[in-house]
């Protein structure tokens, strides 16, 4: 019995140790090799205190795991913008750090640790045996579990998705990135203190071993092995990792000391050779124990441009009998008319950027008007898609000023020019592959309950409706785009065509008054364009303000309501379409000299 | 601080060189793997030991001489390097896509601590010595140093200088360049970037044999030894930078040993370990905080814009 117990007791904190992580590495895509050596915060703080000032192990785990927590989100800091093998590189170098913090100070022992701590005791209860530490240990990692379920399967759980698979895009729709990244890092690394103080409880010491970086890599490997993004997945995980052993020497009968280095061997080779054959883990992402209908992996119908949704369809057919009637120059001078009544929505001043000695954007002006599509042209290299990411915060002009509705944007991050009503799209689509269609549309709704920790704990209810207004939002504007019939597929396995039309069902959901749409109809099937060119003309009906950069002269003949023309950063000239085509300039630079 | 004598700084130079020199061809073999494969080579380090096990074993317990059974160990590392490419890592990393990176990283971290604990299995815990050169102390421009040491500061700065002229002036050192900076154009220029990655494998972990088997004449041959060399060849890799020149990245790891040692005049000794660490942390620290900042930094500092 006290064997069992001992090894269950050691699955169940490795399970706070994994769960932590699978929310760190799984949820929000951020590596991390140092994650024991955050146990070893908690364990070292939870036996510094019971050795030296007589407090309980446990107080002193919760201290541990608060300091942690500090740490973790410092740690945060230098991590926001690096990518996977940097961010390998740097908590490697964390772990280095810590571990030798550790090993230096006389007071924590130096290589030999704390060692002697003495035991815990709830309610004047004490920890003496491995049995006593079931019950305790259970409650703790169902509190854990709970945490990291809410925080992970949330509104706040579908942002960090979203930063996990393209943290540019869930930028853009108004997430602060770095906020959340700051405060997952807290949390996991705080959760990894605590169990890092239950494991120096548990066995009286704190030693640099303990904690090393094997330890930190077997964790790793407990996340991979279950399946990240499934949490779960984690407590299987642990389980298997903790269990080779003592399966190794019964099984096969080996010596204690062998049976650890088999047991590693082994796992080390599961995980090149799981890799290879289920990357995805155990329990796979979305996989429910406890609903079989979660157990095989949805084989939607794969997106595919022939099957074509009805709204598409019945736009293009209402296209073609428009295509008859024709637009007269008259109906185009008209437009022109109304574009210039409107009122100014964003107003953009001597716009400038250089990089180094190339001239980005220089001296730009230009307005977009309420309820009108303004269409941004010129060849490749103009600098078209510089100027969003000018506009939106994504880079900083060197010069000049943004105004919309009066406020200045300069200055902004992307996501604050975001909230504050002008969202852009992109010309590589960037839907977030693993997240549903409805998923990804409900990533853009703005001000939502559960993207704060507070609300996400404090007030369930809610959340919760909250949450269902969020999901009608969201499905309101997929019917819109017609995309209704794929809300549940993932956003990876729509066609290229179809990805698009979820990308503008998702930029609509934020609500947001002026649009910037970044070649919307590039790169997809004629039958599709036109089903864009509707939907881009509805939006302009709802009154909202649009500025499109395309190629396809057709979709800005038909659309724009007013044209700039953008040669080598600079806009040379502005008119209605057919002014443009008749100047000699545009045909030359899109047609070269006749 | 200010009892430091001229003869012990000299010391410390030299002893800052000579671990600088190791810590740099590691950090030139992983730099090269990182910055033309992108694989995260983690399983780098038990190549490395293995490359001295197999020399100690040929040498030691089959009663080879020294020379065959060093060849021989590095030749066994360089073809477990190519096979862990062809075997494990192309084909992970043609299936995982986007994901490759990591995908590639978790495999090479279950290589490492499979083959690391195998080799625990197979030779035992116990540290030999491989003494295949007597040791003799040699003095250069006032400095007491070893033999070994002097071999594997020349021979490392040798293999930097081959690498680099087979970079610079070869068909194959071009082709290995173009595949580093875009490997779909590579391919459109007739380069098979498949067969550039495997070629790169072989010479990395033919350094990391060199490195290996001079550790092994200088110090002995234990299961972990790889670990701490191997963490600080990435740290020199990613200080130097995994697109950089050879020599660049060979001079970094040369000061990150100086660093090591001179560091000690002020420090006690296991605090001089963690300085590198530290160095690293402030480095990355910077280079996210502010990216464009380093980016012109360092452009001015190399001279290039």
């Amino acid at each position: 019995m006290q064997v069992a117990s001992n090894y269950i007791d050691q699955i169940l904190i490795f399970s706070i140790f994994a769960l932590s992580l699978n929310l760190l590495l799984g949820y929000m895509g951020q590596v991390s090799v140092a994650h024991a050596s955050f146990g070893a915060v908690g364990g070292y703080a939870a036996g510094y205190f019971a050795l030296s000032h007589g407090w309980n192990v446990l107080l002193g785990a919760l201290v541990g795991a608060l300091i942690a927590g500090v740490v973790g989100a410092a740690v945060a800091l230098p991590a926001l913008r690096l990518s996977v093998e940097y961010l390998i590189l740097l908590t490697l170098g964390v772990s280095s750090v810590l571990l030798g913090l550790f090993t230096t100070f006389a007071q924590l022992g130096g290589t030999y640790g704390l060692i002697g701590i003495p035991p815990a005791s709830i309610f004047g209860h004490q920890l003496l045996q491995t049995t006593d530490w079931l019950v305790p240990l259970a409650v703790i990692l169902a509190v854990v579990f709970l945490i990291c379920h809410r925080i992970g399967e949330s509104p706040y759980g579908r942002v960090l998705k979203g930063i996990r698979d393209d943290d540019k895009a869930t930028l853009s729709l108004g997430k602060n990135v770095v906020l959340y990244k700051v405060v997952v890092f807290g949390i996991t690394c705080g959760l990894a203190g605590l169990a890092g103080g239950l494991l120096a409880g548990f066995n009286s010491l704190a030693t640099p071993s303990q904690f090393g970086f094997d330890v930190s890599l077997s964790i790793f490997a407990m996340v991979i092995f279950g399946g990240t993004g499934n949490l779960a997945g984690s407590i299987l995980g642990a389980a298997t990792v903790v269990l080779t052993k003592p399966l190794l020497e019964w099984a096969v009968s080996l010596a204690p000391e062998t049976a650890a280095l088999w047991r590693l061997t082994l796992y080390g080779l599961l995980l090149a050779v799981l890799m290879r054959l289920r990357p995805q883990g155990l329990l796979p992402e979305g996989l429910n124990v406890l609903k079989p209908a979660t157990w095989r992996p949805s084989r939607s119908t794969n997106g595919s441009d022939e099957i074509v949704p009805t709204a598409v369809a019945a736009a293009a057919q209402e296209w073609e009998t428009r295509l008859e009637v024709g637009e007269s120059i008259a109906q185009e001078k008209q437009r022109e008319r109304n574009w210039s009544d409107a009122p100014v929505v964003l107003e953009v001043t001597n716009l400038s950027k250089r990089f180094g000695s190339i001239v980005a954007t220089e001296e730009l002006s230009m307005v977009l008007r309420k309820g009108t599509i303004t269409a941004l042209v010129g060849p490749n290299g103009a600098g078209k898609t510089t100027v969003f990411n000018l506009l939106t915060g994504f880079i900083a002009p060197d010069q000049g000023s943004v105004k919309l509705n009066g406020e200045e944007l300069v200055g902004m991050k992307p996501n604050r020019v975001a909230n504050a009503g002008m969202v852009r799209s992109w010309q590589d689509v960037r839907v977030i592959p693993r997240l549903s269609s409805l998923q990804n549309v409900m990533l853009g709704v703005q001000d939502q309950t559960g993207e704060h920790l507070g609300p996400l704990f404090g007030n369930i209810p809610g959340v919760r409706k909250r949450e269902q207004t969020v999901r009608e939002t969201a499905m309101e504007w997929l019917e819109f785009v017609g995309m209704a019939d794929f809300a549940n597929s993932p956003a990876g396995a729509l066609s290229f065509g179809q990805s698009k039309l979820v990308a503008l069902a998702r930029v609509l959901a934020t609500n947001a008054d002026v649009l910037l749409l970044d070649e919307p109809c590039s790169g997809i099937d004629t039958q599709w364009v036109d089903a864009m060119l509707s939907l881009i003309e509805k939006v302009r009906e709802q009154g909202r303000t649009v500025c499109i950069v395309e190629h396809n002269l057709h979709v800005v003949d038909r659309l724009a309501d007013h044209t700039y023309f953008m040669e080598l950063g600079r806009i040379t000239d502005q008119g209605t379409f057919q002014e443009l085509t008749n100047s000699p300039r545009l045909a030359e630079a899109y047609f070269g000299t006749v | 601080m200010l009892a430091v004598t001229f003869e012990t700084v000299r010391q410390l130079i030299a002893a800052g060189i000579v671990n600088g020199s190791a810590y740099g061809i590691l950090g030139v073999a992983f730099a090269l793997i990182l910055g033309v494969t992108g694989r995260f080579h983690y399983a780098f380090g038990v190549l490395y030991t293995l490359a001295a096990f197999f020399a100690f074993t040929l040498f030691d317990r089959v009663g080879w001489p020294f020379w065959p059974a060093a060849i021989v160990g590095i030749v066994i590392t360089v073809v477990m390097g190519v096979g862990i490419e062809a075997f494990v890592y192309r084909p992970l990393a043609a299936r995982a896509g986007s994901n490759a990176l990591l995908a590639v990283f978790v495999a090479a971290l279950g290589l490492g601590i499979a083959g690391g604990n195998l080799i625990q299995i197979f030779w035992g815990a116990q540290t030999h010595s491989l003494l295949g050169i007597s040791i003799s102390p040699i003095n250069v421009l006032g400095a007491d140093i070893i033999n070994i040491d002097l071999y594997s500061v020349i021979g490392g700065m040798l293999l930097v200088a081959l690498l680099t002229c087979l970079l610079r002036f070869t068909g194959l050192g071009r082709a290995i360049k173009a595949t580093r900076s875009n490997p779909e154009m590579a391919l459109l220029i007739g380069v098979d970037p498949a067969r550039i990655y495997l070629v790169v494998f072989a010479i990395a972990s033919f350094l990391a044999g060199f490195a290996a088997i001079m550790a092994a004449l200088k110090y002995s041959v234990e299961p972990t030894m790889g670990f701490r060399p191997v963490v600080l060849a990435f740290v020199v890799a990613f200080l130097g930078g995994t697109a950089k020149s050879p020599v660049r990245v060979f001079l970094t790891g040369i000061g990150i040993g100086l660093i090591e040692t001179i560091s000690s005049i002020w420090l006690p000794v296991r605090w001089t370990q963690l300085v590198v660490f530290v160095i690293l942390v402030l480095y990355l620290i910077s280079f996210s905080v502010n990216r464009t900042v380093f980016t012109r930094l360092s452009a001015a500092l190399t001279g290039r814009a």
